[in-house]
């Protein structure tokens, strides 16, 4: 038996479960929304049309690019001031980020449930302290959901940029510092450059993951600010318009598979280690 | 000199831990209050809301039906997996590049998605059972770790070794058993525990695909909490939690934890 | 405007470790010393500190008359060249060459004009727009050089810069080191494991152990008149025979080696340093001779091993075994008795430290 073949055969079982389980069911989902008598965008067409809909698509994305940034800003601080700990003290700080990495969605969530509720911890804490007279309505906001996001996703930007920034080899900094650079010199011409495509990939992974999740804004924002996720699942399992969930499908693919090889290819470019 | 750190970045860093793990504090703290809503600071000391789980039977059937798919769809992922991965690493000529990125597609579709379509084709369409759908599901979204994270012990493997034991007589499948596999063992656990608590935390693909009779602890908890507000449900995060610490055990023993941010 | 580096009463720790002690060093002006050892012997701490990346629990380092000693790294104005040349893998040959240029905030013009010289000067014109990842060991090699050369430093330090490079470019490699290093005249520190590449290119080496300098000397004096056991032997002198005087009259001195056996050492040609000593020779200065009359140490021949230039035996003596060149012309045969005649140019005798 020829290398090649036996290759194929060994990569087979894997292969068929991922095109005979993924592939045919989302391209037999995508297919649908291609058969409207009216046309074949005429789906997407309507889509866009939607005032609803595309508010529920402006919404998340914008909700996605916030938590984003957010994640970002804090997972890079975190994360530099963690790989610059002593190795016991920073063995103790990655635990307390893969933590909550590996507790499930729902409890995460939960927990955001019980301290913005009417009668939540945050609330009450506020009223006890005098700040301010009556409970505020917290949760299902737009903020609500923001804020339990960048819970969901600041442990996976901590991870990654740690291991980005410990990449970074020592001799470097050594050699910027023994060029003249002053620390902060170093770092901005440096350690940022260098640290760029992690961080992109960090990001994509955080935009992607905030654009399509699903329990999150179910318990915390509510009906009131539905998102891609909520809305695809309501039209599915509520209305039962499946072309119109398909349609909402497949606008999510594309958006998360466009963001996903532009900032693959952006992060690839920034990369010259890679050759 | 050399490790000084601007007091501003140990503050915010600080404020990023508290904020990490003060819900989690929050939800420890509810799971014990003897109150029959959820209230924090806890309000006298229970652990009523424990044993109260399990005379919700909703719970501790959705319980063992979220262990039964864990192990079972991991189980199915390793066992086609593993192959995978060893193929990828080991014929990297011989097998197209996109063959490796074929494996990632469940991560990179969205979950919500392919439940979605999982659900029209599989259970709506060829009318499935439940629990083999669910099973498939699963067993489909954790196929990216263990190929990904098997696939990346495999890469530091050295396959000489392989050629050494079949030189030495073995044949080329008992050579992958009593030689790669326990070179690769690190990896296959890592592998096996990222899928395991992924499968077991699921909600988006367990959401299209439970049924009557046949839920997941994590849409059972999603339903309940859309109902009830008691300290039932933080008892069970509670329960859940421990069930990460038990994960992230095994995980220090067998690879330390810093094998988490490579 | 090269300046003279001193390092006085130098002490280091990492932790509880002492792994410098009381070091003192100068190097003048324009002078290249290497630090020579093997591994944790204190040669990288050295020039960790002076580059500014370690502190020394006591002790001063001067640069000239300036004190470096509680100076930031980024303040020393050292040209230093890296293992690993520590490239800035997103930066392009040019930028690498620049980065020192551009921290001093000179004009954009002068910079310009100074890297392309410089990127000239090591021969590198046409991959200034590459990338490290793009080159080949011995071009990133010439760009760490170059990078470290252009912000024309007052001292210049390597820290075994040569080892991830094949054995023939490291040759090349050390010549063009020591051309550009007296082409500007620069003062340098230089840290190698390698003795043939420390001698070579260096005015004077230290040769260290244990966190001290144990010798510092010219190459030539090191190699020929080691101070100590421990010199003589990284130096090459394999064997090290424990000796006694027990006579000295005349023009002879006649010394009881260990195990019993008894040798007459010309003091025209050996000077015994003291009633206890240890006899230092390499291979090639224990000639092996058949002639039982010869002056020399009594011994049965060992293995054989073919070296190019001469046979090398491992001879059996009373003294324990000796390693001894013979002639090329006659190989000598398993067993056979013969002496083992000194050869005063490759021997060196040493004052006991018992």
């Amino acid at each position: 038996m020829s290398n090649r073949m036996r290759a194929w055969l060994i990569a087979t079982p894997a292969t068929l479960l991922v095109t005979i389980f993924l592939v045919l069911p989302v391209l037999a989902t995508f297919a649908t929304t291609f058969g409207d008598p009216k046309g074949p965008f005429a789906t997407y067409s309507a889509f866009f049309n939607s005032r609803f809909r595309t508010t529920v698509l402006w919404r998340t994305m914008e909700v996605a690019l916030v938590t984003t940034f957010i994640s970002v800003a804090i997972g890079f601080v975190t994360a530099w001031v963690v790989a610059r700990m002593p190795s016991h003290l920073k063995s103790l700080l990655i635990i307390a980020a893969v933590f909550p990495l590996l507790t499930g969605v729902v409890v995460r969530s939960f927990a955001w449930l019980v301290i913005l509720g009417k009668n939540g911890v945050l609330n009450n804490f506020l009223l006890s302290i005098g700040v301010i007279a009556e409970p505020l309505s917290m949760l299902y906001t737009q903020g609500s959901v923001i804020v339990a996001m960048v819970y969901l996703f600041v442990p996976l930007m901590i991870l990654t940029l740690v291991g980005v920034l410990e990449g970074i080899p020592q001799d470097l900094t050594d050699a910027a510092a023994s060029l003249g650079a002053t620390p902060t010199a170093a770092f901005r011409q440096v350690v940022l450059p260098m640290a760029v495509p992690g961080l992109i990939v960090g990001a994509v992974l955080v935009f992607t993951g905030s654009f399509t999740s699903y329990a999150t804004p179910q318990l915390l924002g509510g009906e009131g600010q539905m998102m891609m996720g909520t809305f695809l699942y309501q039209r599915a399992m509520v209305t039962f318009d499946w072309v119109g969930a398909s349609t909402i499908a497949a606008v999510m693919v594309v958006v998360t598979l466009a963001t996903v090889l532009t900032m693959s290819r952006v992060a690839r470019k920034l990369n010259p280690m890679a050759g | 000199m050399k490790n000084r750190i601007h007091p501003v970045l140990i503050v915010i860093t600080v404020l990023t831990f508290l904020f990490l793990l003060g819900p989690l504090v929050v939800i420890i703290g509810s799971a014990l209050s003897d109150t029959s809503y959820l209230t924090f600071p806890p309000q006298g000391l229970t652990l009523h809301w424990f044993s109260n789980i399990f005379e919700v039977s909703a719970f501790t059937r959705t319980m063992g039906t979220s262990f039964m798919l864990a192990i079972g769809g991991t189980t199915i992922s390793m066992l086609i997996g593993i192959p995978a991965a060893y193929a990828l690493a080991r014929y990297r000529i011989e097998l197209p590049a996109f063959l490796g990125n074929v494996f990632v597609l469940p991560i990179l579709i969205p979950e919500i998605v392919l439940g979605f379509s999982l659900m029209k084709s599989l259970a709506s369409g060829f009318g499935l059972p439940i629990f083999i759908a669910l099973l498939i599901g699963h067993a489909l979204i954790v196929l990216p770790y263990t190929v990904r994270v098997v696939g990346a012990s495999l890469n530091s493997f050295d396959f000489s070794i392989e050629e050494a034991a079949v030189s030495l007589g073995c044949t080329r499948i008992k050579a992958f058993f009593v030689v790669v596999i326990p070179n690769i063992r690190a990896g296959i656990i890592a592998g096996f525990i990222l899928a395991f608590i992924t499968s077991l935390n699921d909600v988006s693909i367990s959401i299209f695909l439970t049924g009557p009779g046949v839920s997941t602890l994590p849409i059972q908890l999603l339903a309940h909490m859309e109902q009830f507000f008691d300290p039932t449900i933080a008892s069970v995060s509670v329960l859940l939690m421990g069930v990460t610490v038990a994960v992230m055990a095994v995980v220090e023993r067998t690879l330390g934890l810093t094998f988490l941010t490579k | 405007m090269t300046q003279s580096l001193t390092l006085e009463n130098i002490s280091a720790h990492y932790g509880s470790t002492q792994v410098l002690e009381d070091l003192s060093l100068h190097i003048a002006e324009g002078e290249l010393v290497s630090l020579l050892g093997s591994s944790g012997c204190g040669k990288t701490t050295t020039l960790r500190l002076v580059a500014g990346f370690l502190e020394p629990t006591a002790g001063t380092i001067s640069l000239g008359d300036r004190d470096l000693t509680r100076l930031p790294a980024h303040a020393r104005d050292i040209g230093l060249v890296f293992q690993t040349y520590a490239l800035f893998p997103h930066l392009t040959v040019r930028d690498n060459v620049g980065f020192g240029l551009k921290q001093r905030k000179i004009s954009t013009a002068e910079l310009k004009t100074r890297v392309n010289t410089m990127i000239e000067r090591v021969g590198l014109n046409e991959l200034a727009d590459r990338y490290p990842a793009n080159l080949s060991g011995g071009q990133r090699q010439r760009v760490a050089l170059a990078r470290a050369l252009v912000i024309d430093p007052p001292l210049l330090m390597f820290d075994e810069p040569l080892s991830n490079l094949d054995a023939k470019l490291r040759v090349d490699m050390r010549v063009e080191i020591r051309r550009l290093q007296q082409a500007n005249g620069t003062t340098a520190l230089y840290v190698t494991h390698d003795q043939e590449e420390a001698f070579s290119i260096s005015d004077r080496v230290a040769i260290m152990k244990g966190g001290r300098i144990m010798q510092l000397d010219t190459p030539e004096v090191l190699y020929s008149k080691p101070s100590s056991a421990f010199v003589a032997n990284f130096v090459g002198f394999d064997n090290m025979v424990e000796m006694e005087v027990v006579s000295d009259g005349g023009d002879v001195v006649q010394a009881q080696m260990a195990g019993g056996s008894l040798i007459d050492l010309p003091k025209s040609q050996f000077t015994v340093p003291s009633k206890n000593f240890l006899f230092a020779a390499r291979p090639e200065g224990l000639s092996v001779v058949t002639d039982e009359t010869a002056v020399g140490i009594p011994t049965t021949l060992g293995m054989r091993t073919y070296i190019g230039r001469a046979y090398q035996y491992h001879c059996e003596t009373a003294a324990g075994t000796l390693l001894a060149n013979g002639p090329q012309a006659q190989p000598f045969s398993l067993g056979q008795s013969a002496m083992l005649v000194p050869q005063p140019e490759q021997c060196c005798l040493l004052p006991n430290e018992v």
